[in-house]
């Protein structure tokens, strides 16, 4: 009877019916996983209402009374003239990294005369506000949400509240103009830096003079390209000041929670700034 | 009134002096699904310094926050000079705010500022005041809280107790109607209390306002209250004098009196002079 056995190994087995237990597992897990889904879609939503609401009143504050003219000038020397050295080196040694690579990507093509066009370029359309604007989300705008994030904590926020004080017009207005009116400043300071440390490298290293640096620059450059990377800024600086307060604004807890708000400000901060980055190059491009 | 008269002499519960201020009307607010406060009534009367009593985390700031609306409750109604501030947005609640100056429990300086900036803020940006008009009420105030002189100094160069006083000082340069305390005296020494206490009480009678103050010190409340409220599970258990308090009998109050060191029911409380 041996082959008789053989037919009976042949006939597949039916997989066993799940047990009930089992069936409530898997459902339990989906319903977590989407409860928890749901979680976090209610916790997005709820930060971005929040944020617009802020960023509303925040404009309404910008074109109404009281205005606190000390505390932008303030602002604008913290904010920006104090990122003035971050955002120059990091400018002027780009520059020169840019100028280096170029010569060396571009040397089997005898391309070492285009070095100016494609630092100015890189520079000014690309590199200077978005690595401006990175470097200020992670300097200015950590510093807006440990400065404000503590103020919440210690109830200074609502100590303004207390004293008919508006915090969005004192605490968040003028670090918003600040920002809007020294982004496109050190951008502009940063380009000039970088065409700088593109110069250094290209005499020294490379051996051009500087009559043909320039000049492959302003053969290139257009106003155009310095208006485009120019007017990223504004938005740029709008992002990180907003999400920089409503970061501080929302601390509960402790120092923990101000730590914590300022690690969320850098990188929310950064992700908006380059995708942003990305959508307004795609826009510039095409007017 | 002396400030060494007892706190029933100052103001009789039994005989309103005033007419209501702050009125509670059902309250009920409700945190993590606990109900702080559970439809919570009560009258705070023109004059008056009412402590409101209780173990921490019972929700007596809250109770206070709500007065000048930096708390809104979930149901029932606050009246503030009679006029309901539940649901204003912060502007309809400015003119209430001006009226009413809070000290926050850690003083809530500006770091930013000197102690002349801190209590010369409300000062400038509520009045067109010229600038000697505003020195002059800061060192006025300065003066009235016992720390003249002290303009230029820094919020981190002042002790505690100084940073309270200067809060102080900066809660009554509007002169305010209503001035709501928040823990006064949490984390301060025994002395430093006192002269806090004490500053509550003279506060209160040279400017001639109403006083709020949350406390769980039992000593400070026997200094500067006419009433005190006891606050347990969302409701006022006990609204009284301090010396009621100290001899009505509830068990909960009675147990939390005991808990501070203080022996119950044994009429020590009448013995003891006020302010001492």
């Amino acid at each position: 009877m041996a082959g008789s056995e053989g037919v009976e190994c042949a006939v597949p087995m039916a997989p066993p019916e799940p047990s009930a237990t089992a069936i409530f597992y898997r459902n339990l897990a989906w319903l977590r996983f989407v409860d928890r889904f749901g979680r976090k879609g209610s916790h997005i939503v709820e930060y971005v209402g929040g944020l617009s609401q802020l960023v509303g009143q925040a404009l309404t504050g910008c074109v109404s009374r009281p205005f606190y003219s000390s505390e932008l000038l303030h602002q604008m020397d913290e904010l920006g003239v104090k990122s003035l050295s971050i955002t120059g080196i990091t400018a002027f040694v780009t520059g020169g990294v840019l100028a280096l690579q170029t010569a060396y990507s571009l040397e089997a093509f005898g391309g070492k005369t285009f070095i100016g066009r494609i630092v100015s370029l890189s520079l000014v359309r690309e590199l200077g506000p978005i690595l401006t604007a990175l470097m200020v989300a992670g300097r200015v705008g950590s510093g807006i949400t440990a400065e404000i994030g503590s103020m919440t904590v210690t109830e200074q926020v609502d100590a303004l509240r207390a004293m008919a004080i508006s915090p969005v017009r004192r605490l968040v207005v003028p670090r918003l103009l600040a920002i809007l009116l020294m982004m496109p400043v050190l951008t502009a300071i940063a380009d000039v830096l970088g065409i700088l440390g593109g110069l250094g490298i290209a005499v020294l290293e490379i051996r051009m003079t500087f009559q043909d640096y320039f000049t492959s620059i302003l053969q290139q450059l257009q106003i155009s390209d310095i208006c485009s990377g120019l007017s990223k800024t504004f938005f740029f600086g709008f992002e990180i000041a907003a999400i920089g307060c409503y970061n501080g604004l929302q601390v509960e807890g402790g120092a923990t929670a101000v730590g914590r708000a300022t690690t969320r400000t850098v990188v929310l901060a950064s992700i908006c700034i380059l995708i942003s980055d990305f959508l307004l190059t795609k826009l510039f491009l095409a007017i | 009134m002396s400030a060494a008269a007892p706190a029933t002499d100052r103001l009789p519960a039994a005989l309103p002096r005033g007419e209501t201020i702050v009125e509670f009307r059902n309250v009920w607010k409700r945190y993590s699904g606990r109900d702080v406060l559970a439809g919570v009534n009560l009258q705070i009367r023109r004059g008056e310094v009412l402590c409101i009593l209780g173990p921490s985390g019972t929700g007596k700031s809250v109770a206070l926050r709500h007065i000048n609306g930096l708390t809104h409750p979930d149901d029932g109604d606050v009246l503030v000079f009679g006029e309901s501030v539940v649901g204003l947005s912060e502007e309809e609640l400015s003119p209430v705010r001006r009226r009413v100056a809070m000290l926050f429990q850690g003083g809530a300086l500006f770091d930013s500022m000197s102690v002349e900036e801190n209590i010369a803020f409300p000062v400038r940006e509520h009045t067109p005041k010229a600038e000697d008009e505003v020195a002059a009420i800061v060192a006025e105030k300065l003066t009235l809280v016992g720390l003249p002189g002290i303009q230029k100094k820094m919020p981190s160069e002042l002790s505690g107790g100084m940073r309270k006083r200067v809060a102080l000082a900066r809660s009554i340069a509007l002169e305010p109607e209503i001035i709501l305390y928040d823990e006064p005296t949490t984390g301060l020494d025994p002395v430093s209390s006192e002269k806090i206490a004490q500053l509550i009480v003279d506060v209160n009678e040279r400017l001639r306002t109403t006083s709020v103050v949350v406390t769980h010190d039992i000593v400070t409340a026997r200094t500067v209250s006419d009433r005190v409220v006891f606050l347990h599970q969302g409701r006022f258990q006990f609204v009284g004098t301090f010396e009621e308090a100290a001899s009505n009998g509830h068990p909960v109050l009675m147990d939390y009196f005991r808990a501070m060191g203080f022996p119950c029911g044994t009429g020590v409380f009448r013995a003891i002079p006020k302010g001492e």
